[in-house]
This record gives structure tokens, C-alpha cells and sequence, in this order.
């Protein structure tokens, strides 16, 4: 199949799985295997579209087939169908999990659903208000998702999150409708080439409301006071989810907004970028080294990993921008394996949990080493000896953490005799562990992936 | 209880209520319908008998009860016409007859898949609102009734 034909399907195999199981009972074994399937296909999907993307260039598709500027566009590019794939692979890694394990809720599968297809539209529109419906769609399934069992405590940290992300809504809202006044467009690629030429004086407080935003809805330090509260709550599955896939929204969206449609504002905000993200870092590793729970380090440790994007985009140019990419898709994948993995017990899954803690520090054979070394790389072209010696201390911290959760789970006496959970479970995990371990040892893809994403924001 | 007055005037609301969105729906504002405004006005009309008569009053009229089925059988259509040029080869969300072409009248209703597009979205926008509050309502009713006894 063409790019042309797989890039509708990718958004709309997810949404009418969504809409038919949301009807069905997904307790249910076959309720829950036809929504693997049908997430399977949409993954298959954007695969496709990711390969022709490469090949071929971007593809674009204007609804209604009106002509463009008039019609709302959905649009791939290497930087969008990357965060879609990683996202959507996620995903269904999850939900897969889940059903293994005995689904519980009646409409977990229909949410997920909702949330690929969410997501998908998120990362391949081509129109800002589009992006922040698919970006409430894919909320909305989050919040239902993070009170999934109804525990008390499960339900307080679903409404935490429902209100500060309301209020992040409400901010980008706003930054959107200023964007519009401002360039007469929503469309994104009409809106970068419309904001270049007005003074940056008047977009950059819209700028600020972006970044703002986007850090409130997914926590990036400073406004990340909610998001320890809310991962402590959650089942591993869903866990997973909103780290490894729903988190990708703010690295992507501050790629997309930042450095494709409003790069001078970016260029003029680089000193705070750059001091946000070191922060994160610093601050993320040290508040996880000091907690206990396995799900509150790892929350944390998502704030310090987010740093490191920052980091990669306050750096800028194309090195920093692919290392912000690649950094994003072996974190994703990291945290969905560590909190998978810390779901479980057995030599097998804390075999996966340490590889998962290896590429978290970034030790090879590990995908996270190909992520610390683009990170590496990008910081040593920007020519500063500070944020080099950052990325060492960040990764140095995180060892520690790492490896005081995996003693504190899998080291001790009474491992063995915990229930191991379902077999295949625990072989999903494992080869999330072999997938991280495989992407390390051959970097290719991952490297081209990047490349070709950064390309896409130098090629304005 | 409510009153006599605000019972009266809720029952003669609903049948204009529900005029008036069949009429936005067929005929939006600058032409062919407006799905989610007529979906909005419908349910108001439905929540206004809702909130003066009851839950089980209300649930007679038809449709409401399964308002929580109707949003999602709403989107799976709007979805369906939303794909269904790709297999034409159009791009998606196309409508036919396409622009210029003649379009068959009745009155000054004129029948184009946009319409039907929009009946999709108004099945949807009034099984949301109103599944989300009849749902709401019962949850009260449940919590009233554990404290009753």
C-alpha cells in the first residue's frame, strides 16, 4: 500500500476500533484479543507509513479533498511518524500485556483504542487545533485510564490529573487562538512560514504559554508537583502507557511548536529552556535516589529523562534535534519496560528490568547508550564542557536509582517465592528487553529515524 | 417535588425544542446542517425533562435510555462516512454529490452526504449529553438510596 492510503488508515483503524469496542464488554477474552488485533493493524499501519515516509518524503492529505490552506491537512513527516510509531508500539506492547495478564474493566480496551487513536492523530495532523482535540482525546483516555481499578486513591489521582491537565488545556487553548490571530492559519506549516515574518517580540509570550502548557499536562520540572501522585496510583500497564507513550506528546510537541513552526522564539528562550531541562535532570535524579516505591522513582526518574530533551532542544541544530528524537524513543521504550517489568517477578522479568535499568543509565549493549551518546555528541558540538559534565552526573544518578530499585525488588529473599504472574507475560517483557538490546546493538534505524526527523525542522 | 408552573412549561418546551434542532440539523448557518449545534439543542430539551420530571419520566422518551449506545453507534457512522471516498479513491471526509454537480431537492432540503454526516454527529453529540448526565443522575440516585435505608 501507498503512504497516501496508509496515512488515513493509521488515524482511523484506531478510532472506529475504539467507537465499536467501547459497546462490547472487554472483560471479555475475545472483546480483548479482537482490540490487540485491531491496535496490531493500526500499529502495522503506521509501520508502513513510517517506511514510506522514509522513502518517499512526506505525505499529506487534505480532508474533503479541498484545496490546501482551505481544508483541514493531515500530514507525515519523519519527526511525526516516528513519535506515532514508538507511541502506538507501546501501546499495544501494554494493552498485550494487560489481556495476557486477565483484563479487568469492562472498557480498558475501548480506551486504549481511544488513546492510540488519539495519539496517532496528534502526531500526523498537520493543523493546530486539530492538534489539540486529538491531544484532549488522548487525555480524556488517560484520565478514565488512571482510575482504572477504582480504588480510592486511584480515583484522587485521576481527578489531580483531570484538573491540572484542564488547565493546561485551557493555557494552549489560548496559545492556539493567539497563534491564529496572529498568522490568520492553522495550519502548522502555513503558521511557521507566516510567524517568521512577524516581529518576535509579540509571539513570544505565546511561545511561553506553549511551553507552559506543555509542561504542566505532562509534568516537566517545574510544574511536575502532580505527576509522582498520579504513577504511584496506576496498574503497570497503564503506567506504561502514560510514560512511553502519552509522555512523548511533550517531547514532540515542543519539537514540533519550538523548533518547526516558532524557531526564532526558540532561539531567543534557549537560556531558560536550557536551565529548565538542567534542572529536570538534577532535580528529577535526586528526588528519585530518595524515594522508596518503585513507581515513585521511576516517576521521577520521567522528569529527569525529560530534562534531557530539553536539554537537546535548548542545544538546537540538527545533531541536538535528532539526539532530542532518539533520546525520546529509547526513553519511551525504557519506561515502558521498567514499569512493565517492575509489574511482575522472576529471574526472567528482573533479567528485563535490569536491561531495561541498563539503557536507562545509558550502558551498552543497551539502547539507552545510542541515546547518551547522540546526547554526547550534540553537547560536545555546542561546545560547552558544563552540559557535558551534566549528562555524565544525570547518568551517574540514575545508576544509583536504578539500582536501588532493582535491589530493593529483586534481591531479596523472598523474590522467589512471589507469584511470578502469567508465563507469557513475563516473556512480553522479555522481549521489550531483548527489542531495547537489539536497538543498541544496531543503532542504524534509530540513528536514521532521528536524522531524518531532525531533518524536517532544518528543512524550513 | 417542582411546581406546577415548571412542570407546564417544560412539557411545552420539549416539542419546540426538538423542532428547532431538526431544523438547525437539516439547515446549519451558512447552509447544509449543523450536527453538533442540533445535538446540543436536542439534549438541553431532553435535560430540561430530565431535571424537572425525573430520570424515569424522562427515559420515556425514546432514545434516552440508550443514549450511552447511541454516541458510540453516532461515531462509528460519522467515522464510516468519514472513510467510506477512501474506497472511491478520495481523499477522506469527501462529500457527493461533489461541488457543481446537481443535487436532488425536497423543498429546500437538499440531499447531500453532508447531511448525513451531520445526523451522525447529532446521534453523537445528544447520546454523550445526555448518557453523561442520565449516568451522573443515576449515581446520585444509587448514593441517595445506600444512605436512605
Amino acid at each position: 500500500m501507498t503512504g497516501a492510503a496508509l496515512l488515513p488508515l493509521s488515524v482511523l483503524v484506531p478510532w472506529v476500533l475504539a467507537a465499536s469496542l467501547a459497546l462490547a464488554d472487554g472483560r471479555r477474552p475475545l472483546v480483548a484479543w479482537v482490540s490487540v488485533v485491531g491496535i496490531g493493524a493500526g500499529f502495522a499501519c503506521v509501520m508502513g507509513l513510517t517506511f514510506a515516509v522514509l522513502r518517499g518524503g512526506p505525505v499529506e492529505m487534505v480532508a474533503g479533498g479541498w484545496p490546501e490552506g482551505v481544508g483541514i491537512t493531515l500530514r507525515a513527516d519523519a519527526l511525526g511518524v516516528t513519535f506515532a510509531a514508538v507511541s502506538v508500539g507501546v501501546i499495544l506492547a501494554s494493552l498485550v500485556y494487560e489481556v495476557l495478564g486477565g483484563v479487568r474493566s469492562r472498557t480498558f480496551p475501548a480506551l486504549v483504542a481511544f488513546m492510540a487513536a488519539g495519539l496517532t492523530g496528534l502526531f500526523l495532523t498537520g493543523d493546530a487545533f486539530n492538534f489539540y482535540v486529538f491531544f484532549e482525546i488522548s487525555m480524556t483516555a488517560a484520565y478514565a485510564l488512571t482510575g482504572y481499578r477504582e480504588k480510592d486513591y486511584q480515583v484522587r489521582a485521576a481527578f489531580i490529573f483531570a484538573v491540572i491537565n484542564l488547565l493546561g488545556s485551557v493555557i494552549f487553548l489560548i496559545a492556539v487562538a493567539a497563534l491564529y490571530h496572529v498568522t490568520g492559519t492553522l495550519d502548522m506549516e502555513v503558521m511557521a512560514r507566516r510567524a517568521a515574518g512577524v516581529q518576535p517580540s509579540s509571539i513570544i509570550s505565546i511561545a511561553v504559554a506553549v511551553l507552559v502548557a506543555f509542561s504542566l499536562k505532562l509534568g516537566l520540572f517545574p510544574f511536575h508537583f502532580w505527576l509522582p501522585a498520579v504513577y504511584v496510583g496506576s496498574h503497570p500497564p497503564v503506567a506504561a502507557i502514560l510514560s512511553g507513550a502519552l509522555a512523548n506528546i511533550g517531547g514532540y510537541g515542543l519539537l514540533r511548536f519550538g523548533a518547526d513552526v516558532l524557531p526564532r522564539e526558540l532561539e531567543l528562550g534557549t537560556a531558560a529552556v536550557l536551565v529548565l531541562g538542567t534542572a529536570s535532570i538534577i532535580y528529577g535524579a535526586l528526588q528519585a535516589i530518595s524515594r522508596q516505591e518503585t513507581a515513585e522513582v521511576l516517576a521521577y526518574s520521567a522528569i529527569g529523562q525529560a530534562g534531557y530533551i530539553l536539554v537537546a532542544i535548548g542545544i538546537g541544530g540538527p545533531v541536538a534535534y535528532a539526539a532530542a528524537v532518539v533520546y525520546a524513543v529509547v526513553n519511551s521504550l525504557n519506561k515502558a519496560l521498567l514499569f512493565l517489568a517492575a509489574g511482575g517477578r522472576g529471574r526472567l522479568v528482573g533479567a528485563a528490568f535490569a536491561v531495561g535499568a541498563f539503557s536507562v543509565v545509558g550502558v551498552p549493549p543497551a539502547a539507552g547508550f545510542v541515546a547518551k551518546l547522540a546526547m554526547f555528541r550534540a553537547s560536545v558540538e555546542a561546545g560547552s564542557v558544563a552540559l557535558t559534565a551534566l549528562i555524565f552526573l544525570g547518568g551517574a544518578l540514575s545508576f544509583v536509582y536504578a539500582f536501588q530499585i532493582y535491589q530493593r525488588i529483586y534481591w531479596t529473599p523472598e523474590d522467589g517465592k512471589r507469584k511470578a504472574g502469567p508465563l507469557p507475560a513475563r516473556i512480553l517483557v522479555g522481549l521489550l528487553a531483548v527489542l531495547i538490546l537489539a536497538a543498541g546493538l544496531w543503532p542504524e534505524p534509530l540513528l536514521v529515524l532521528g536524522e531524518a526527523a531532525a531533518g524536517v525542522l532544518e528543512g524550513r | 417535588m417542582t411546581s406546577a408552573m415548571t412542570r407546564m412549561v417544560a412539557r411545552l418546551l420539549l416539542l419546540p425544542t426538538l423542532i428547532t434542532a431538526v431544523a438547525i440539523l437539516v439547515k446549519g448557518y451558512t447552509q447544509p446542517g449543523d450536527g453538533f449545534s442540533a445535538g446540543v439543542v436536542a439534549s438541553l430539551g431532553v435535560l430540561l425533562q430530565l431535571m424537572v420530571f425525573g430520570r424515569e419520566e424522562a427515559e420515556k422518551i425514546p432514545g434516552v435510555r440508550q443514549a450511552g449506545t447511541l454516541a458510540f453507534v453516532g461515531l462509528l457512522a460519522a467515522l464510516g462516512l468519514a472513510v467510506w471516498p477512501l474506497l472511491l479513491g478520495d481523499a477522506v471526509l469527501t462529500h457527493y454529490p461533489p461541488p457543481g454537480a446537481k443535487v436532488l431537492h425536497f423543498g429546500t432540503l437538499e440531499f447531500i452526504t453532508a447531511v448525513l454526516f451531520d445526523c451522525a454527529i447529532f446521534v453523537l453529540v445528544f447520546g454523550f449529553v445526555v448518557g453523561t448526565v442520565g449516568a451522573i443522575s443515576r449515581a446520585i440516585e444509587d448514593a441517595d438510596e445506600q444512605e436512605a435505608p
